[in-house]
This record gives structure tokens, C-alpha cells and sequence, in this order.
């Protein structure tokens, strides 16, 4: 019953502007080919749910963005482990790390292009080479931040180089990573709809393009409902994958 | 010194054997270019203004959606920290907004305002809110309640109780969402005009993409990756004496 | 005085062999000032050592150095008469920082068998192994549990239970206790002298605290700080069982502990 209550300030919240802008766009004080309705919004997206055309672009979007963001999380923890373990390859490539990290991922679409053409692997390369940085950061860290007595343990313990990864640095650069791969994925998203955008490639992106170019704005806003349902959902799966995988942190309060 | 010697080693030995490579005939792609000739288009783009001009798009576009963006942020982050009652009410409709990659957002823009600075610069500011919000969210929330006290007694109206006592002492912590927001800035400018807007520095690489200007191309890209290296620079030179940021992710 | 004070053999252990051996032994750090200077000392099997020092006298150092952490600068460490090169399974260390030194993404159980793993492959063997383990220290009730859900002296006796998973020939323990509550700190004590009168297992135990010194130890050595030199050793010749209240209390513990404060007074 608490629950219940605490429930009711933030549908109230949202309810008040779904109101709002009902009565906007109800009393035409917006103009209808910039803002539909909520019910037309709404009932664009339920409409593609029910006769079943929504699930083709989104398919596509997420198994873009899934492939894209698994590669660059694998890579990106590689890299990250050779470079928070061992000073060699820090002062090798942090350097060149240093300077590509700040450039828009999406300044390498047109890289990408050249190389693949307007194809699948285009746009998973652009979406790898985007969410590798969060995955990279954060396992640098990760593994950098390993305990230097758990480091003396192994050695005592003699545990082999192998072992030391598996039982020892990747257990404790886990929460660091788990932390990077969710920023990755979130940035992955961002990178599927603008390749799909750019290179015309089916999914919400592209949806969500032509509904623009042919002024159909319920369904522009069904699609910017979806990618933000898609977002949402996203975060709290992998929080929820986190909180699992992590159960032995303390509770934070 | 040898840290710096070892750090220049694999791009010195890349671009040697990208010079070497191309030049000899072995590597021959219409994609590939060659180190000495992206110099040459590099100068050269310098020289006719047409770099700096584009620059200068990309810049006003970020500025002025940061500006916009980090108002927005500031306020709401205000209200949502000083009430918690708001927070409560208003947090999950604003986690479902910031969810809404800024990008898809374009096409919105883009039907409301057409080509231009005024679209980009939106997108933008969508974009900065968020990392702003949140962050003055949680600094807000993490004032000293002592001196929200002294605001009461002192009978301050909203605005006063804001610019007097609310902003001053959760600075630092704001500061920090604000160079956040100045990174994400540079990255959805340019995005946009990858995307759709014909003007800036993005527009100009898909435009040296698209003539198969490889040479060009590489160059822009080469001085965009020195603007962003430059951005982070700054921002780390500023973080340096508040030592409020973390390291990391 | 029945202070029989510097270089006689420990009662207890006259004739058992020498297990750790060190010969003017040395430790200098990088910036040239030295930690350790001159150290010579037996350790015999099954005796029980303290080593007790002011902050600063090099303790800790010398405890890595006969882990195989570090190695001497000049002088020889031998162990079993061989030089020590490198950590051994054979000599087990239990920190004092226990938050750091157990793997907080492992249950209890789970870091018990992170030192078995490679010996006992066999799951079922191995999980049994653990469970006696884990109820020797007193532990089965928290076997599931994460160490961050567990109190100081839980969190010690879990690496304490994963040092004898080793089963090391010689213990060496870097003021174990010296984070734990008064209660709880006896309470180990107690335990601890249990488990080497059981074991027999050579044990070198440092801390900064006389009267735990002399309350466990067969010997003591006091060290002298900047830089770390021996400045006595004697021998405690208190009968064993020893007892919290009785031990304490008895005039040949009160002699050595008089004795000991005058002497590190003087430092």
C-alpha cells in the first residue's frame, strides 16, 4: 500500500505533462505537423506493436548495437588489463589512447565509410570504436586499483599468471568494469541510431529519419518513445545484471 | 623522458610505415591516404580559412547549446535538490527524457527549426542538460543545511536563496557536471553535422568523404582529435586544484 | 633477576633443528637509509617467536623478508638451510590488514579454498577440507557469508583458517591483533596459542605490544628502531597451558614486562 503511494507524485508528475502538452496540441497552439497529440504518438507506437512492424527495426538497432558494444567491451577489457598491469604497455600506449579518446566517435563515420562502404560493419565499427572508451577507462583503472595485498597473496599462494587474472585482478577491477560496459552500452545506443541515420540502414534510427522527411510527426515521436523505453531498459537490465554479479559489495545506503 | 620517448614509439613507427607503405606502391586503397600528403591538405585547409571558418561553426554551435543546456540544468537541478518532494516526483519522468539519446533528436530539430545554427545548437543544449542536472542535482542536495537555515531566517525569496547561498556553496561539485557537459558539447556538435547540418567541422569531413578527398579528410581529423586533446587538457588543468573529480570512467 | 637474558637456546626446543636462520642480516631501501642492521637469530621448529619493536625498529620488513617478499641486502636468510628467494607455500604470512589481504568477492568457505584449489583438485574433497577448516575457527556459522559482512576478528580468523589451508611449515603473523578490540584480541590469542601447541608449527609473531609478546611467546626479541638492530632476546620461561588471568599475573610475567618497558623506554 506504501508503495502504492509512493507511486502516485511521479504518474502524477507525468501525467500533468502528457496534459500539457495534450491541451498544446489540442487547442492547436503548436502546430500538429511539429507536435501530434499524446494519444497519436502513443497510438503510433502501440499501432506498430500491434500489426508487428516494430519489431524489425528494433531487432536490427539492438543486434547492431549488441555486436558493436561486445567487441569493443572485449577488446576494450584486454587492453585495459595489459595496460593497468603492466607499466610497459602503459607508457606504450596510453599516449595514442590519450589523444584518439577525445575524438567524436562519429567524426569516424566518414573514416568508416571509405573502409566499408554504407554496410553492417560500417556502422559496427563506428559503434565499437565509440563505447570502447568507457570499457577501456574504467578497466585501466580497474585493474591499476588492484589491491597490492592481494597481489603479495597470489605470490604466496603461488598462483600462476593465469590464475592471478582469473582469481585475483579480474574479480577486483569487476565493478569497475561492469560500471564501463554500462556507459559503453549507452553510447552504443547513441552510435546505432546515428550510423543508421547516416548510412540509411534499416532500424529506429532510419524510422525516425524518414518520418521527419515525410512530416509524419506521430510516428517520429513513436520512435523517439521507443529508443527512450529501449534506453531505460537497457540501463536497468545491466544494473540488475550488476547488482547480481556484485552482491558481495557492501549495501551503500 | 623516456616515458615520452616510449610513448611517441608506435605512432612514430605507424606513420613511418604508412608513409613507407603507400608510397613504395605496396599499399595501394583509394581510403588511404599517406602521412606527408594529409600534412600538405592539412596546411593547405589552414591557409584558405575554410578549416578555422568551419571550426568556428562548431564552436558557436557547442558554446551557445552549453550555455542554454547548463542554465536549464542548473535550474531544474536547483529545484529538483531543494525539494525533495520534486526529486520525487519529477526524477523518473527526467530518467526517462535523458534516456532519449540526444542525437534522435535531430529529426525533431530539425522539422521545428530547419537548417542552422539554431537546430544544432538545441540538440546541443538537450544534450548538456543532463550531465548539469545531475550533477547540480547531488550538489544541491549535498549543501550544508545550516546555511539553508540561515537563507530561512534571513527570509530569502527563491531567487536570492539560489544566486546567495545555493550556488556559491555547491560550486565546485556543479563545476564538475559543467566540464562533462563542455566534452559532450564538441561530440553532439559535431555528430549533428555529420548527420544532417551542413555547416561545421563534421559537414566538412563528410563533404571531404564524399569528393574522396582522403588527404582532406585525415586532416580533419587529425585537427579535430587535437581540438578535443587540447579540450581535455584544459579541463584537467582546471580540475587539478579542486582535485573534485574522479579519476576514471 | 630469573631473566635469562641473550644468546641460550630456548628451553622448550634445545635439540629440534633450526628451521629459520638469519646471518647478519641487512636491509637497505632504495634511498640509501637502512631499515634492518645486523640481524642474527635461530628460529627452532615448533617454537613460538615474538618479535617486538617500536614503530620504525623494521619488523614488518623483516617479516617480508622471511616470506620471500624482499630479500636482503647483505647477510643470508635461510630457511631450512637455503637461501629464501621467493614466497613458498611452505611459510604462510597473516597480515594485519585483513580487509585488504581476503578477496572480498569470495564467501568465507571461498577464500579458505583459494589456497587449495591448486593442491586438492577433487571439488569434494576440497570442500571438505574447507568446512574442517572453517570450523576449527569457529566459522561455520558465517561460511556463506561475504567478508565485508563480517566483524574484525571473523575477518582475521578467516585468513588465519587460509594460512593452514597451506599447511605452512612456519607461520608469520604481522601484528595480527593489533586492529582487534581488547575481547576479541585475548580471545584470539588464546586460540592461536591452541593451534601451534596442536600443530607444533613454527611461529614468528610480531607486534608492537609487550605483554601479548610475552604472553604467547617462547621467546622474545626486542628490536631497537633506526635502524632495526636485535637489543636482547630472552627467553620466556612461563609453563604452558597459559591462562589470560593467571599468566599475567604471575611475578616472572610481571619481571619480563618491567624489564621489556625499561627497555624500550630507553630507545
Amino acid at each position: 500500500m506504501k508503495r502504492l503511494l509512493n507511486l502516485l507524485p511521479p504518474l502524477a508528475f507525468a501525467g500533468a505533462l502528457l496534459l500539457i502538452w495534450h491541451v498544446a496540441t489540442d487547442l492547436r497552439l503548436v502546430s500538429p505537423v511539429f507536435l501530434p497529440t499524446p494519444a497519436r504518438a502513443f497510438g503510433d507506437l502501440a499501432a506498430r506493436f500491434a500489426d508487428g512492424t516494430i519489431w524489425e527495426p528494433l531487432g536490427a538497432t539492438v543486434q547492431r548495437m549488441i555486436f558493436g558494444w561486445f567487441f569493443a567491451s572485449l577488446v576494450g577489457i584486454a587492453l585495459g588489463a595489459a595496460i593497468g598491469l603492466t607499466p610497459l604497455a602503459r607508457d606504450l600506449l596510453e599516449p595514442t589512447l590519450e589523444f584518439v579518446r577525445p575524438l567524436p566517435a562519429s567524426a569516424m563515420i566518414p573514416v568508416a565509410i571509405l573502409f566499408f562502404g554504407l554496410s553492417e560493419n560500417m556502422a559496427v565499427s563506428v559503434i565499437a570504436f565509440g563505447s570502447i572508451w568507457p570499457v577501456l577507462m574504467s578497466s585501466i583503472y580497474g585493474f591499476g586499483a588492484v589491491r597490492v595485498r592481494l597481489q603479495e597473496v597470489s605470490a604466496l599462494l603461488g598462483l600462476s599468471r593465469v590464475e592471478f587474472l582469473s582469481k585475483i585482478a579480474i574479480p577486483s577491477a569487476m565493478p569497475d568494469i561492469l560500471a564501463g560496459m554500462r556507459s559503453g552500452l549507452a553510447v552504443s545506443l547513441i552510435l546505432a541510431v546515428v550510423t543508421e541515420m547516416q548510412a540509411s540502414l534499416p532500424g529506429l534510427g532510419r524510422d525516425i529519419f524518414l518520418a521527419q522527411r515525410s512530416f509524419r510527426s506521430g510516428e517520429l515521436y513513436a520512435g523517439l518513445v521507443m529508443l527512450g523505453l529501449l534506453g531505460v531498459l537497457i540501463n536497468h537490465g545491466l544494473q540488475i545484471a550488476e547488482n547480481r554479479l556484485l552482491r558481495w559489495r557492501p549495501q551503500r545506503s | 623522458m623516456g616515458r615520452l620517448l616510449r610513448g611517441a614509439l608506435l605512432p612514430v613507427l605507424f606513420l613511418l610505415f604508412w608513409e613507407f607503405a603507400a608510397k613504395s606502391g605496396w599499399l595501394v586503397y583509394d581510403s588511404l591516404s599517406w602521412p606527408s600528403a594529409i600534412l600538405v591538405a592539412g596546411l593547405g585547409a589552414l591557409r584558405d580559412g575554410s578549416l578555422l571558418l568551419a571550426t568556428w561553426q562548431t564552436c558557436q554551435a557547442a558554446l551557445l547549446g552549453l550555455l542554454i543546456g547548463s542554465a536549464i540544468g542548473v535550474l531544474l537541478g536547483s529545484i529538483l535538490g531543494l525539494w525533495s518532494f520534486m526529486a520525487r516526483m519529477a526524477g523518473p519522468t527526467f530518467d526517462a527524457l535523458r534516456a532519449i539519446p540526444s542525437i534522435a533528436l535531430m529529426p525533431l530539430f530539425l522539422l521545428m527549426m530547419g537548417w542552422g545554427l539554431s537546430m544544432e545548437a538545441s540538440v546541443v543544449a538537450y544534450a548538456c542538460t543532463w550531465p548539469v542536472l545531475i550533477a547540480t542535482w547531488a550538489a544541491v542536495r549535498g549543501v550544508e543545511p545550516r546555511l539553508l537555515e540561515v537563507a530561512d531566517v534571513l527570509e530569502m525569496q527563491f531567487g536570492e536563496r539560489l544566486r546567495k547561498i545555493v550556488l556559491p556553496a555547491a560550486f565546485a561539485r556543479i563545476n564538475v557536471g559543467l566540464r562533462i557537459a563542455l566534452g559532450v558539447a564538441l561530440v553532439v556538435a559535431v555528430t549533428v553535422e555529420i548527420a544532417v547540418n551542413p555547416r561545421g567541422l563534421g559537414y566538412s569531413l563528410v563533404l571531404a568523404q564524399q569528393s574522396l578527398k582522403a588527404d582532406l579528410m585525415y586532416a580533419q581529423l587529425l585537427w579535430l582529435a587535437l581540438i578535443g586533446y587540447l579540450l581535455n587538457a584544459i579541463l584537467k588543468t582546471v580540475d587539478a586544484p579542486g582535485g573534485g573529480a574522479r579519476r576514471g570512467a | 633477576m630469573t631473566l635469562a637474558s641473550t644468546k641460550a637456546d630456548p628451553a622448550s626446543g634445545a635439540s629440534a633443528p633450526v628451521a629459520v636462520s638469519l646471518r647478519k642480516v641487512g636491509v637497505t631501501y632504495a634511498m640509501g637509509r637502512p631499515v634492518l642492521e645486523d640481524i642474527s637469530f635461530d628460529v627452532r621448529e615448533g617454537e613460538f617467536l615474538s618479535i617486538v619493536g617500536p614503530s620504525g625498529c623494521g619488523k614488518t620488513t623483516l617479516l617480508r623478508m622471511l616470506a620471500g617478499l624482499l630479500r636482503p641486502t647483505v647477510g643470508e636468510a635461510l630457511f631450512d638451510g637455503q637461501p629464501i628467494m621467493a614466497p613458498s607455500r611452505e611459510r604462510a604470512i597473516v597480515f594485519q590488514d585483513y580487509t585488504n589481504a581476503l578477496l572480498p568477492w569470495r564467501t568465507v568457505s571461498g577464500n579458505v579454498a583459494l589456497a587449495l584449489e591448486k593442491t586438492m583438485p577433487v571439488k569434494a574433497e576440497r570442500d571438505a577440507r574447507v568446512a574442517q577448516l572453517v570450523e576449527k575457527m569457529g566459522l561455520s556459522h558465517a561460511a556463506d557469508r561475504f567478508p565485508t559482512q563480517l566483524s574484525g576478528g571473523m575477518q582475521q580468523r578467516v585468513q588465519i583458517a587460509r594460512c593452514l589451508s597451506q599447511e605452512p611449515r612456519i607461520m608469520l603473523m604481522d601484528e595480527p591483533f593489533g586492529a582487534l578490540d581488547a575481547m576479541t584480541r585475548q580471545t584470539l590469542q588464546d586460540e592461536l596459542m591452541a593451534l601451534a601447541a596442536e600443530r607444533r608449527t613454527t611461529t614468528v609473531f610480531i607486534t608492537h605490544d609487550l605483554e601479548e609478546a610475552i604472553y604467547l611467546g617462547d621467546r622474545v626479541i626486542v628490536l631497537s628502531a633506526n635502524p632495526g638492530r636485535i637489543a636482547q632476546t630472552i627467553e620466556v620461561e612461563l609453563p604452558r597451558p597459559r591462562h589470560q588471568l593467571t599468566t599475567r599475573e604471575d611475578p616472572r610475567f610481571l619481571a619480563h614486562r618491567h624489564h621489556l618497558f625499561g627497555l624500550l623506554q630507553g630507545h
